[in-house]
């Protein structure tokens, strides 16, 4: 029986006692799902160079008023240059029959070239019990078959694979599975996390955080943020109030809730969108937080024709309520997309180091000048996305018109 | 673990005993740079700031502000001057009631919460949601705000908040206004506002310097001329601005637009369609 109650004498950082009960990798028991909304950080070196990821846990760690101790994360991208072209599957597992299980499962079905235990330190003030984290490179083997079906793409057969564990493998939890990135998170203060996987000793491209103040989902490892499918990270500030409906889009496109949080369902959307119906990635922000129907009106009229298209064709994928996103994605290229929601109900700034090498996105101004303190910064738009490609600069400061230059 | 002075029970002061500020004459200097990574947590500079105004302090001086919460909230003192250097956090100077703060760099969100009187200066940007029920004192935001600035400000006899805002601001100016003067001036570029500006107003005032076109309007707002009280009051709010910032802007009033509640009562039947 694991004791699953917070160790005694457990403190916030003002000194006042916290008791919790923790879960890892199990779902907490009786738990039915609903939204939840937190404090969120990123940043994207545009040369393509590596960024330390205590760099990312000062930016996140800042923002402390914004959680509770329940809950945070840290994503990296760019971060296996010598397996970058390998799928990374990282995984929490209850116990080591957990990871027997899982192992079992993947047997002939995918081509796993190495396996290694996640660092995580020893000691830490975060309440046991911990899951043991597990990270397997692993290839699509060309011989597949998922159901009977053979001619599943690489990218629909990792879905599904991972979809099932996370499903119906007990005692593991498939936290992250994109090629050249990795998820570290858990139920913890920022700066817990970030010292129990000691994020200083990795550096990538691009870092994702995420700080949570559960407001109606419960706290627990695996739902801690961000939650990743294939190279999709989101960190998700806010609520998703439509989350029904979006939920119904996804699950019949044959997706698994499999974490029971409105911000699951953002990150298949963009799968679904991006990925599968090949939008660009402006295109899907517009659907996700679109513009009313009066404005639409006022739009020229082949950007008018476009706007009415996308609203009527992806209403399931309006995102109702508020919330603010910050969006990762490896494949082609790495690449960071911030958005609010469409009354901008949630904080999103941006800002530019002066050598306009790196690009941040935060919740807070306080985010970015902690470690950039001459950045130049400005508040991307209501439903306006901003978007930035490693290699490549910022595509889109999320202050332009929207439509403007947006072609199908 | 941080080192936090922890304040008991309802006492707004810790006895912890330490020094934790420099005082000289009747200024004092905070330094909130403990170290690179953990600046000072807010609740031990609240604390701090105000054993310096019990100490009769007249002057406060930040240095190194990163994102800390309520800097000065419910300060009180008439004759109080705060420098903030550095970027202070969300709620800065909320319920304040008579001092006056200067922000060097960029506020964040919901600066001048439900202030009262006196004044905040912010040399840059400040985020959303500025001034909101703001029931009297003034803000002078030199840069852009983002949105619902001024939403739910109210005015009653004496009292009545000013805002001044030199660059731009976004959707939902004004929402609910139930009194006082938002002047938007649009320096930099850009549309001076968004949209779904003064939804709901039932009181107060919006001067635009530049466009606004029936669409930006929200429901219970209407265009009007400036009376004389108005050009009054623009000239007046742009002398401040011109003090604060050492900016001048032409006060050409045929520039400006003014937009007023077209009723008192914007949702009179709105939700019972008998009772209008």
């Amino acid at each position: 029986m694991i004791d699953r109650t917070d160790r005694e004498g457990r403190t916030d950082r003002l000194g006042r006692p916290v008791r919790a009960e923790n879960y890892t990798a199990s779902r907490p028991p009786g738990w039915q799902g609903q939204p939840g909304g937190c404090g969120i950080a990123s940043c994207i070196s545009l040369k393509g160079e590596k960024i330390g990821g205590d760099r990312i846990a000062r930016m996140l760690t800042i923002m402390e008023e914004r959680e509770n101790g329940l809950g945070a994360g840290y994503a990296c991208y760019g971060l296996f240059p010598e397996r970058h072209d390998q799928y990374c599957l990282q995984f929490f597992f209850d116990d080591e029959e957990g990871k027997c299980n899982v192992e079992n499962f993947l047997d002939g079905r995918l081509d796993v070239l190495h396996d290694e235990r996640v660092f995580t330190r020893d000691r830490s003030t975060i309440s046991p019990p911990y899951p043991i984290v597990w990270r397997y490179f692993a290839n699509v083997p060309n011989a597949r078959e998922w159901r009977g079906e053979r001619d599943l793409g690489e990218e629909d057969y990792m879905v599904e694979i991972v979809q099932h564990i996370n499903e119906k493998i007990p005692e593991a939890f498939c936290v992250s599975s994109g090629k050249d990135m990795a998820v570290f998170k858990g139920n913890g203060y920022s700066y817990e996390i970030a010292e129990l996987y000691d994020l200083a000793r990795y550096s990538g491209t691009m870092w994702l955080s995420h700080s949570r103040f559960p407001t109606n989902s419960p706290a627990w490892w695996a739902g801690a943020h961000p939650l990743s499918l294939l190279d999709w990270g989101v960190c998700h500030n806010g609520e998703i109030t439509s989350y029904g409906v979006n939920r119904k889009l996804v699950e019949m496109n044959g997706y698994k809730c499999t974490v029971l949080t409105d911000t699951e369902v953002v990150t298949y959307l963009w799968d679904l969108l991006v990925r599968r119906n090949q939008l660009p990635i402006e295109v899907a922000a517009f659907a996700m937080a679109p513009s009313t129907f009066q404005e639409i009106a006022l739009l020229p009229p082949a950007e008018r024709r476009l706007a009415e298209w996308l609203r009527i064709t992806y209403k399931e994928a309006f995102l109702n309520g508020p919330f603010s996103i910050i969006v990762g994605r490896s494949q082609p290229n790495i690449s960071l997309i911030a958005l609010a929601d469409r009354k901008k109900l949630r904080p999103m700034i941006a800002g530019l180091s002066p050598d306009e090498g790196v690009a941040y996105c935060a919740s807070e101004e306080s985010a970015i000048r902690i470690v950039e303190p001459d950045a130049r910064t400005w508040a991307p738009g209501a439903g306006n996305p901003f978007i930035a490609v490693a290699g490549k600069g910022i595509v889109r400061r999320g202050t332009e018109p929207s439509f403007q230059g947006v072609n199908l | 673990m941080k080192d936090v002075c922890k304040p008991k029970g309802h006492s707004h002061e810790c006895d912890c005993g330490k020094e934790c500020f420099n005082v000289v004459g009747d200024r004092a200097v905070i330094d909130l740079r403990l170290s690179p990574t953990q600046p000072m947590h807010y609740t031990t500079l609240n604390c701090v700031m105000r054993k310096a105004m019990r100490q009769g302090c007249l002057s406060i001086e930040l240095k190194g502000a990163m994102g800390q919460r309520y800097l000065a909230s419910t300060a009180s003192i008439p004759g109080l001057y705060i420098a903030v250097h550095g970027t202070p956090g969300n709620d800065l100077g909320a319920f304040l009631n008579g001092p006056t703060i200067e922000v060097f760099g960029n506020a964040q969100d919901m600066t001048g919460n439900t202030m009262n009187s006196g004044r905040i200066i912010v040399h840059g940007n400040a985020w959303d949601v500025t001034g909101l029920a703001a029931r009297g004192g003034q803000i002078l935001v030199q840069g852009d705000t983002g949105y619902r600035v001024g939403i739910h400000m109210k005015e009653f006899g004496g009292s009545r908040p000013t805002m001044v805002i030199g660059g731009t601001a976004k959707d939902y100016l004004g929402e609910y206004m139930a009194g006082g003067t938002i002047l938007v001036l649009g320096l930099g570029g850009g549309a001076p506002v968004g949209r779904s500006l003064g939804a709901g107003m039932h009181g107060g005032r919006i001067f635009v310097r530049g466009k606004v076109s029936p669409e930006q309007l929200g429901p219970g707002a209407a265009i009007s001329p400036l009376n004389a009280d108005d050009e009054k009051e623009v000239r007046t709010l742009l002398e401040e601005f011109r003090k604060a910032f050492g900016i001048d802007v032409q006060d050409d009033l045929n520039d400006y637009v003014k937009v007023a509640p077209s009723s008192s009562r914007p949702f009179s039947g709105y939700y019972d369609k008998t009772n209008v």
